[in-house]
């Protein structure tokens, strides 16, 4: 009945050769886990097929199922962003790992024996709104007003600005006990009451002390904010410009 | 008492540690940062088509304004040891106070300044972002693909067959 499925080359990312291939739960649309190799680096892919759409929620954790699980056994990676597919076995060896050896080399090199966290920080919204109502007349005045579609606009754009007001002073506090880490990465902030999303690159023999750096941390500002620590992972933002 | 709910194993308690990471965690490093193969492999790049969420919200938008209208509104005043706004207006300054023990170097200091400074500048560009409540409702039916979504400026559309 079925003809010949077509197939792919999914690309996870980028080790050293000799990197044992990671035993992980699932590997979601990539069958068949294994290193292609080229001189001292491999690609760590997986048989996908092209007739179908990637991008299922199963498929975007086994991207990172795979990458965690490779860290998790002490492997330097790059990692590809999702969604990586190549030709053939062979496209990986002569277009991918062969014309790049002395960059993916280098960058592997930066990045041995460091792991990524990410600390995302969100003003307790209850608590940070409290303080805007203490501190700012109009919004005080424009609350309430629910019948009144223009006043709930403007109460509502007056808190987010006043959040952005807020925001560069406590994300600076909060990076300032953060730092000396290997490398950082400030992340935009995607939510009004957001103060702060950054990567940090962390030496693997430093992450229990950065873990309780943070821990510590979450603790100083508990109430206020609140803080999540997300990692060890691949180092996702440290590869590659963006 | 919000912080202590917050905790997700072990340790002090106060940090969160998603385990696993949630989806939006996920999305966020694996869909904007990475690699990006079109660089490096252009003859055999296969164009399989991505059907990936772009569930992002515009922070200056009506909707976010409307939503933090609706939180101030339905803050519950006397949640705090029953304090009037009279006295929260009088207990201004403690309120907000957001310097509290300044004790790093001034060399770091100045890092930091300029790692914020860079995100201000992004921000204004970038303003879009995961709705991450969006996100956890779709994992509860990992077999249906993520249905794509446009932001309401539509400019960062992943749904993209590439070659």
């Amino acid at each position: 009945m079925t003809a010949t499925v077509q197939t792919g080359c999914y690309v996870f990312g980028i080790v050293p050769a000799g990197t044992p291939v990671p035993a992980t739960d699932g590997t979601g649309p990539a069958a068949g886990l294994r290193l292609v190799a080229a001189g001292d680096l491999a690609a760590l892919v997986g048989t996908v097929p092209t007739d179908r759409p990637l991008g299922r929620a199963a498929d975007l954790r086994a991207h990172d199922r795979v990458l965690a699980a490779v860290v998790a056994a002490g492997t330097a990676v790059l990692p590809m962003r999702f969604g990586a597919v190549v030709s053939s076995e062979d496209a990986v060896v002569t277009e991918l790992l062969t014309p790049h050896r002395a960059e993916f080399g280098e960058a592997l090199d930066a990045l041995r024996g460091r792991v990524q966290y990410a600390v995302k920080v969100r003003y307790d919204q209850d608590e940070v709104l409290r303080g805007l109502l203490a501190t700012d007349p109009e919004i005080r005045r424009l609350r309430g007003r629910g019948d009144d579609p223009g006043a709930q606009l403007q109460l509502g754009e007056r808190v987010v600005r006043a959040l952005e007001q807020l925001r560069p002073g406590d994300a600076s506090e909060v990076l300032t006990e953060l730092m000396g880490t290997v490398d950082v990465r400030v992340r935009e902030v995607s939510a009004p009451d957001e103060v702060l999303n950054a990567a940090f690159l962390v030496e693997r023999d430093r992450a229990a002390e950065f873990e309780q750096r943070a821990e510590q941390l979450a603790a100083r500002h508990a109430g206020r904010l609140r803080i999540a620590l997300v990692g060890p992972s691949a180092a996702y933002d440290f590869v590659g410009g963006d | 008492m919000t912080a202590a709910v917050e905790q997700r194993r072990g340790g002090g308690g106060y940090l969160d540690r998603p385990s696993p990471s949630s989806l939006a965690d996920v999305v966020e490093m694996i869909l904007d940062k990475g690699l990006v193969i079109d660089i490096y492999v252009r003859v055999s790049l296969v164009g399989i088509e991505l059907i990936t969420i772009d569930a992002r919200i515009v922070i200056a938008s009506v909707d976010t304004y409307l939503r933090f209208a609706e939180a101030t509104n339905r803050l519950d005043l006397y949640e705090h040891g029953g304090k009037s706004i009279d006295e929260l207006g009088k207990s201004a300054s403690q309120g907000v106070a957001s310097g509290k023990t300044k004790s790093a170097l001034s060399g770091a200091k100045e890092k930091v300044s300029e790692l914020i400074h860079g995100s201000d500048d992004d921000e204004e560009d970038e303003d879009e972002d995961y709705d991450e409540d969006e996100y956890e409702d779709e994992e509860e039916e990992e077999e249906e693909p993520v249905s794509a979504r446009r932001s309401s400026n539509g400019s960062r559309s992943r749904k993209a067959g590439r070659r």
